[in-house]
């Protein structure tokens, strides 16, 4: 598979760029109607067009902060999939710097993580500092007096911005804020990022998979559907979350339109506060006067939630266990699905844990995390061999042919909309039986087709 | 040491690894759980590309799999679930393993490396997924046999080239 190059592309040609711009716009007749032509998960030049769209404009998860927490710390990461440096300069300022020599182009950085004063050219030695300076040009008074290295520093991304940790850069420098792109979503995002101070366990997992990176995406931003079929092996075996194992009873919200983004929340109604799963001495730690009163009942009621921030960034926080026979633990998991080709991406895993948590507890989150959703996941694994099948049919001369569409009209009985919750305290259209329907895809798909315009909405 | 006890030991513990390579490849796992020994630790770290100079490419905090008794058993217990998607259809191994060398020895343990290749297909795929590693394993004399008491795998890999390891290494 991996191997084998004939099988990443439909047949190599890219088609005219009106035939593109013609299946975008069938995405943006079909959509409100709940069908998603399929092609778009696997077709060379929309995997181009998203490459420019989408990764070159809008904000892309780079990393957290803890994964580089010392000044001249670093992280090789991409945007998209240009290549950049996560560092921390001697200032202790995080840079997003673009991983390309400004004489003659070559990577100035070649290991995926370190510390280093300096990044060093190895092609003609050209040396820039943490923060991209141009400071060393060998034979510089013979061969390059007349050159301004001031102005010869390594590019950087455009923006870079960090919300409680999570560090996003955009390379669009007319992108809106950060804060603004998130909007909603941050009533959510801070239950977790805010109230927890959070860090990074180690490295990321990584693997290459057959998938397009829209699928998962989509999957994240609410698919609650596809769990008593799709994990059925897991949870037969006992594990994961406790609201998925039947240990606790719970109340699916489904939260769509939250600036874009998406978020799937599982509450236990009980006196006894849940927390994802954190034990009290945990919780302890934890930053109440962040919150609002309400943006704290929520998270106290939290068995699991997960979600995707548009375009690339999901995460779950999940109350429960690798094994049956250990306690849970609350694990928060970050996940990137980075384009790697038309249907075709790279998962990158982070497995975090709050700052203040024991050693002990922080090793068992991890463990907890990896048994679920990891390249090893008890879960992910099955998630992943059931994506790649529609990688396939996507890829198809007959779903190009036809318009061939999936389906995302559940809970919506013809002309009926689904269901809404009146009185939810937080933002966005929120859904009750969450787990039964598709506007959380349908949002995810809709920031796509606002996102994939020829000129940005802005 | 006596160059026949040596060669005989490094026999033994080449026909437990040829021996549990073969209940693997043919999706025996339960058979091959039973070759592990109770305090089993299994582990396959992540690496990560370093500067020569880096002290480690293997990470002692991050793990695609860090594995015990327990949480070894959910997964055997997982795979033979008719719903477990990711082996149903089963994915194809072989596994290849060579250069096989005892490392240490004591009355109770052996310490042994060997080189694991794995030959992995799905569905109609004609090219494999090889994922390649050393292996450092712990096999401890029990009454009857040889058992596993600790593995870790150390890949040739940064970013997986398989879909998912929902395969025993
Ligand atoms: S390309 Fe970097 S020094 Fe020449
Ligand atoms: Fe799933």
């Amino acid at each position: 598979m991996s191997n084998n190059e004939a099988t990443r592309t439909t047949d190599g040609t890219t088609p005219p760029t009106d035939e593109i711009e013609a299946l975008i716009g069938s995405v943006g007749e079909q959509i409100e109607n709940g069908q998603l032509p399929v092609s778009i998960l696997h077709n060379e030049a929309v995997y181009e067009q998203e490459r420019r769209r989408i990764f070159g404009r809008n904000w892309v998860f780079v990393g957290h902060e803890t994964e580089i927490p010392e000044p001249g710390d670093y992280r090789q990461r991409y945007i998209g999939t240009d290549p950049f440096i996560f560092v921390r300069d001697e200032n202790s300022e995080i840079q997003v710097l673009f991983n390309s020599c400004r004489h003659r182009g070559s990577k100035v950085c070649r290991s995926e993580k370190g510390n280093s004063s300096h990044f060093r050219c190895p092609y003609h030695g050209w040396t820039y500092t943490t923060s991209g300076d141009l400071v060393g040009v060998p034979q510089q008074r013979n061969a390059y007096q007349h050159l301004d290295t001031a102005d010869h520093g390594l590019h950087e991304a455009p923006r870079v911005e960090s919300y409680h940790g999570l560090v996003f850069a955009a390379l669009d420098s007319n992108a809106p804020s950060l804060e603004a792109s998130l909007g909603d979503a941050t009533w959510y995002l801070d239950m977790y990022v805010k109230f927890i101070d959070m860090e990074v366990i180690g490295d990321p997992h990584r693997w290459e998979v057959e998938t397009d990176w829209k699928t998962p995406a989509e999957n994240f931003a609410g698919d609650n559907y596809h769990i008593p079929m799709g994990h059925k092996s897991a949870i037969d075996a006992g594990i994961g979350s406790d609201t998925a194992t039947g240990e606790k009873q719970s109340d699916l919200y489904a939260i769509a339109e939250a600036s874009g983004h998406s978020f799937s929340l599982y509450q236990i109604e009980s006196e006894e506060p849940s927390f994802w799963g954190h034990p009290p001495e945990v919780v302890d730690g934890f930053h109440p006067e962040r919150l609002s009163d309400e943006q704290y009942e929520v998270a106290r009621k939290s068995g699991v939630t997960l979600g995707t921030i548009f375009p690339n960034l999901s995460f779950i926080h999940l109350g429960g266990t690798n094994t049956p026979e250990k306690e849970s633990v609350g694990t928060f998991v970050l996940r990137q699905w980075q384009p790697k080709g038309p249907g075709r991406m790279e998962v990158w895993n982070w497995i975090l844990a709050p700052e203040n948590a024991s050693d002990a507890y922080k090793e068992r989150v991890y463990e907890s995390g990896m048994g679920t959703f990891s390249a090893s996941g008890n879960f992910e694994v099955d998630d992943i061999a059931i994506w790649n099948g529609i990688t396939e049919a996507a890829g198809s001369v007959f779903a190009e042919q036809h318009g061939t569409t999936t389906n995302f009209t559940m809970g919506r009985f013809g002309d009926a909309a689904p269901e809404r919750v009146p009185d939810w305290p937080g933002p966005g259209e929120v859904y009750v039986h969450g787990g039964l329907t598709d506007e959380n895809q349908l949002t995810f798909y809709r920031s796509w087709y606002d996102a994939m315009q020829e000129e940005p909405d802005r | 040491m006596n160059g026949d006890t040596e060669h005989a030991r490094r026999s033994a513990c080449e026909e437990f690894l040829y021996h549990e390579a073969h209940l693997l490849d043919d999706r025996r796992v339960s058979e091959w759980f039973d070759l592990v020994t109770e305090d089993i630790d299994y582990r396959v770290p992540v690496r990560t590309t370093r500067e020569r100079s880096a002290e480690d490419e293997f990470s002692d905090q991050s793990y695609h799999l860090k594995e015990d008794h327990e949480s070894l058993r959910v997964r055997i217990e997982r795979l033979e679930n008719d719903f477990a998607w990711s082996e149903n259809p089963p994915s194809r191994n072989r596994r290849f393993v060579s250069n096989v060398a005892v490392l240490g020895v004591d009355d109770a343990e052996i310490d042994v490396r060997c080189n694991l290749l794995v030959h992995r297909s799905h569905e109609d795929e004609t090219s494999p997924d090889l994922l390649s590693a050393e292996r450092r394993d712990t096999l401890r004399r029990t009454d009857d046999r040889l058992r596993l008491a600790a593995r870790t795998v150390l890949l040739d890999h940064t970013v997986l080239p398989t879909n998912s390891l929902s395969i025993i290494l």
